[in-house]
């Protein structure tokens, strides 16, 4: 049996947290999609849940105000190792920026960036499912 | 002869020469003069001037040894060295050295030094206005930068949304919920369409050449009242006007079109859906020499932390669907090509409140 995948998403627009909650359920690869429009919140629900965290995909979104993508990952670097042990982060962003992509390949800490909008059979690929 | 006068400051240690210089050329220019170096270098500390003229032959130091001395520090003014007698070591000094522009021979021929000083000031003028090009096109440049980048996410993201939308409806079969995400992608559209409104805005009035008109702002505020009353957004809230005018105002109607509707517009996109009685207050005191707008309204309010960079172009304080971060930008960009200024009080939870001040543009 395959494990149920746990998702958070993190994106500004309540738009694009209502369209990809809605996808992810739909396509039967989740249950438990918990969104944040402020990556800031989400940080702080990371923190808090602490040793209880399940393992987690995030979906994160880059251009947000107050604390974008990339700002979000420079403080989940500061997170204990076991919790980030649990966390696979992808970005998913409507960039072109090549800068923006060479940054987000760069980092450690995120997989890959998916563009927007995110492309189910996509996802289960860069997933291994 | 521009508007500005050229200053000019003139080092000799003989004062008859300093007062015959003064007297055939202080009505033309503004003329400083010293027979000191020492004095001449506090001179150039406190005031700007566009040539230097010096005298070689000095006690303390020569001409060209001063202008060797005050060449890094003051780089701005164009050097001139009069000299008694032409010696050739002193001239190739001068030049390497001093960077001196030219050489006047004494005793100084009238016409000889006026056309000296005025190909000098061409020069002064040159560069300035090159600094000035510069300047202008850094800022230029800056701006593009930050709309490519922009670009992707405030034209590209509400597409995106809405490709994320049809996916989405494709895989519904219930017509009820596909009626939902039209409306969804009819909500998406309309913001784009708002981005790409603010946008050529800004360009018309960044670009355009402004048009001066005798202001009516009874006028100009019943029709911007007119176009916003009946968006869905506006909900409750109540706006009430307080409009003075005495006399004649002239200004730009575009610009003040531009900043009296993204002002309005935030007042009801910010409005605090939580109270009873979400209002704004537009006042307008006018008099021939300047206009005075206020906007208050008691919606969500600013962070304080944001209040410096509201006004930036793409800075958006608020989370949400609030916007793309471009319109107080261009109130701001508006209100300084007119001459004025903006400042902003606002707390959270209480309102905002920003303050216009304008002058009439005399034609």
């Amino acid at each position: 049996m395959e494990p149920l995948l746990n998702f958070f998403l993190i994106d500004d627009s309540s738009f694009d947290l209502f369209i990809y909650e809605k996808l992810l359920i739909k396509s039967g690869i989740t249950h438990s999609v918990k969104t944040f429009n402020s990556a800031r919140d989400a940080l702080k629900h990371l923190t808090t849940q602490g040793d209880g965290l399940p393992e987690t995909i995030i979906l994160l979104d880059l251009q947000m105000p107050d604390m974008n993508g990339f700002e979000f990952i420079d403080e989940f670097d500061h997170l204990p190792e076991p919790l980030r042990q649990k966390v696979r982060i992808f970005m998913l962003s409507s960039t072109i920026d090549t800068r923006d992509i060479e940054k987000a390949k760069a980092s450690p800490h995120i997989i890959d960036l998916l563009p927007k909008p995110l492309e189910i059979p996509f996802l289960k690929k860069k997933l291994g499912l | 002869m521009s508007e500005k006068a050229i200053t000019i400051l003139y080092i000799d240690d003989e004062e008859h020469n300093l007062h015959s210089f003064k007297a055939s050329f202080r009505k033309q220019y503004d003329i400083t003069i010293t027979s000191s170096v020492v004095e001449a270098e506090q001179m150039l500390e406190e005031k700007d001037f566009c040539i230097i003229l010096a005298d070689q032959r000095m006690p303390v130091m020569t001409g060209v040894q001063f202008f060797e001395k005050i060449r890094i520090d003051y780089p701005k003014p164009i050097r001139i060295l009069i000299t008694g007698h032409t010696d050739i070591g002193a001239a190739i000094d001068a030049i390497n050295k001093g960077e001196v522009f030219r050489f006047i021979d004494k005793p100084w021929d009238y016409k000889y030094v006026e056309n000296a000083i005025s190909n000098a000031y061409d020069i002064y003028k040159t560069r300035e206005d090159l600094k000035q090009r510069n300047i202008e096109l850094q800022k230029a440049n800056e701006e593009l930068d930050k709309f490519v980048y922009s670009a992707s996410h405030d034209l590209r993201a509400p597409l995106m949304s809405v490709l994320g939308i049809v996916n989405l409806a494709l895989l519904e079969d219930d017509v009820k919920s596909q009626n939902e995400y039209l409306e969804l992608i009819r909500q998406s559209v309309k913001k784009l369409d708002t981005f790409i409104i603010n946008i050529i805005d800004y360009y018309k009035n960044a670009r355009g050449v402004p048009v001066v008109t005798d202001i009516s702002f009874e006028e100009l505020v019943t029709e911007v009242q007119a176009t916003i009353q009946y968006l869905p957004e506006y909900g409750n809230l109540k706006m009430t006007t307080d409009i003075q005018q005495d006399g004649i105002f002239n200004s730009d109607v575009m610009k003040l079109r531009i900043i009296f509707n993204n002002l309005i517009n935030n007042a009801i996109k910010f409005q605090d859906k939580s109270k009873a009685d979400p209002f704004v207050h537009l006042t307008v005191k006018s008099t021939p020499s300047e206009a005075k707008i206020i906007v208050a309204d008691n919606g969500t309010g600013i962070k304080e932390s944001d209040q410096d960079k509201i006004f930036k172009m793409f800075y958006r304080a608020g989370a949400t669907n609030s916007g793309s971060g471009i319109g107080l930008y261009i109130v701001h960009e508006a209100i300084s090509k007119l001459g004025g200024e903006i400042s902003v009080t606002s707390k959270i939870g209480e309102g905002s409140i920003f303050e216009i001040n304008i002058p009439s543009i005399n034609k």
